[in-house]
């Protein structure tokens, strides 16, 4: 009898384990092409001669367009950054680029402090200061992401290489920066914050290396889980290296210096991107009246909420 | 022998309990809706709201006392609805459906779109949240 307890403990023990270690390694692929069932319908195929947009595809679609574009394998030129990259953000979503800062400044912890919203009776957060992101708890009116928060919520962007520029296209938001490679120096002192900074690169081997400064301060780095946003001051400087490891990877790592904000350099680790073939960017709009509606007529009605 | 059952019972709870949390935490959560509970309704499509940040449909539900009720039904953003399988043209105006969803947390007409098919069965969106529908 004994012995029978034992070996169904044993047995219940790893059939546990085994069902937990399964469940934490598809949680922690999150924003990765984790779930690989087959999708149960397929999407909507573009129009002839055209392509999907990044997050138009399903994981089926993606599957079969790195084979039929041969990504394995395939020939690439380091330098050559062009394609469409990502869907999904960078390294899931949200994060974990900007997940853990280094300690705040006591000015940080102020603007910090000033970027949380409301909770409910609840305890649960309802109403978010978020006034450019996608949550459901804000009342967005469409202020632009900025950088490099745009980058952490990746729908895919693009990168078109011209003599004297990179121009990187998103597709959230339907915006670009300019990335100028004609050998001019970050300004010593914009004349203006832009919320995309101003944007410098250059080569170093095969490593692009981009330098901004001059950022509008009114952005957030990231959001920050489950409330608010990891601010920054309109002295931060970012430096980007995007490395293409091969055709169908992109490494890249940020490095962001805001002494006014942070005691210590923000480094986040390494992400890989992957390139999207069989899509193209289309038009994914912040369109204020319509986000005025659905917080409207869908949101504050389903939450209850005043604000 | 009795223990012995129990101990097995008690790790195929656990077993089925963690799949199912592996699903739970797979999802977004979506303020405003109790994720517990699913309701099923069928109606008639009034309106699609085809327009980001969310996908909603507007349909008219018979109540007990007979009365049309118009409800929302919330779906995903439209690249993730197309990802899915349904476009700005799949829906039309009087068209029959079944929406089986979460109820708002508020008690208001509103549900937070699960599965939507035609009142003939046929499949319209499997699960408007999967994630590989993304």
């Amino acid at each position: 009898m004994k012995l029978e307890v034992r070996k169904s403990l044993i047995v219940s023990t790893f059939l546990v384990l085994a069902a937990v270690i399964s469940s934490s390694a598809a949680f922690a692929q999150e924003g990765r092409e984790r779930d690989v069932r087959p999708p149960a319908l397929p999407s909507i195929t573009p129009p002839e001669g055209w392509k999907q947009c990044p997050r138009c595809q399903n994981n089926d679609d993606r599957r079969k367009a790195r084979v039929n574009y041969k990504v394995e394998g395939h020939e690439f030129k380091p330098q050559d950054l062009s394609g469409v990259w990502g869907y999904d953000g960078v390294g899931g979503d949200r994060g974990p680029t900007f997940r853990t800062p280094p300690p705040l400044t006591e000015w940080g912890k102020e603007r910090r402090q000033a970027t949380m919203g409301k909770l409910n009776d609840k305890g649960e957060h309802v109403v978010s200061k978020d006034t450019s992101g996608l949550g459901g708890a804000s009342r967005i009116n469409c202020d632009p992401m900025g950088y490099p928060r745009l980058y952490t919520y990746n729908y895919g962007f693009e990168f078109v290489q011209l003599p004297d520029r990179v121009l990187q296209f998103f597709e959230l938001n339907h915006t670009w920066r300019t990335i100028w490679t004609d050998g001019r120096k970050l300004p010593a002192n914009p004349p203006e914050p832009h919320w995309m900074g101003w944007n410098i690169g250059h080569w170093e081997g095969d490593t692009f290396v981009v330098e901004s400064n001059g950022f509008d301060e009114r952005s957030w780095i990231d959001g920050s889980e489950p409330d608010g946003g990891w601010p920054h001051s309109d002295e931060m400087r970012v430096v980007e290296r995007y490395h293409r490891m091969n055709y169908g990877t992109l490494e890249v790592q940020l490095t962001v210096n805001d002494p006014k904000t942070y005691t210590q350099p923000w480094v986040t680790k390494q992400s890989n991107i992957s390139l999207v073939p069989g899509t193209e960017l289309w038009e994914n709009f912040c369109v204020p009246s319509d986000y005025d509606t659905f917080t409207n007529d869908v949101y504050l009605p389903a939450t209850g909420v005043k604000q | 022998m009795t223990s012995t059952r129990m101990i097995r019972v008690t790790a195929f709870a656990l077993v089925v309990f963690t799949m199912l949390a592996g699903v739970v935490f797979a999802h977004h959560s979506r303020a405003g809706y109790d994720d517990k509970k699913q309701i099923t309704l069928k109606g008639v499509v009034k309106e699609v709201a085809w327009r980001n940040p969310h996908v909603y449909v507007i349909f008219g539900v018979k109540d007990d006392k007979g009365n049309i009720v118009q409800w929302t039904g919330e779906l995903s953003s439209v690249s993730t609805m197309l990802a899915a399988g349904m476009s700005k043209d799949t829906l039309k105006a009087g068209d029959e459906i079944v929406v089986i969803g979460s109820p708002a947390e508020a008690g208001t007409p509103q549900s937070l779109v699960a599965k939507l098919s035609r009142a003939d069965g046929t499949l319209i969106v499997a699960d408007s949240y999967r994630r590989d529908t993304r």
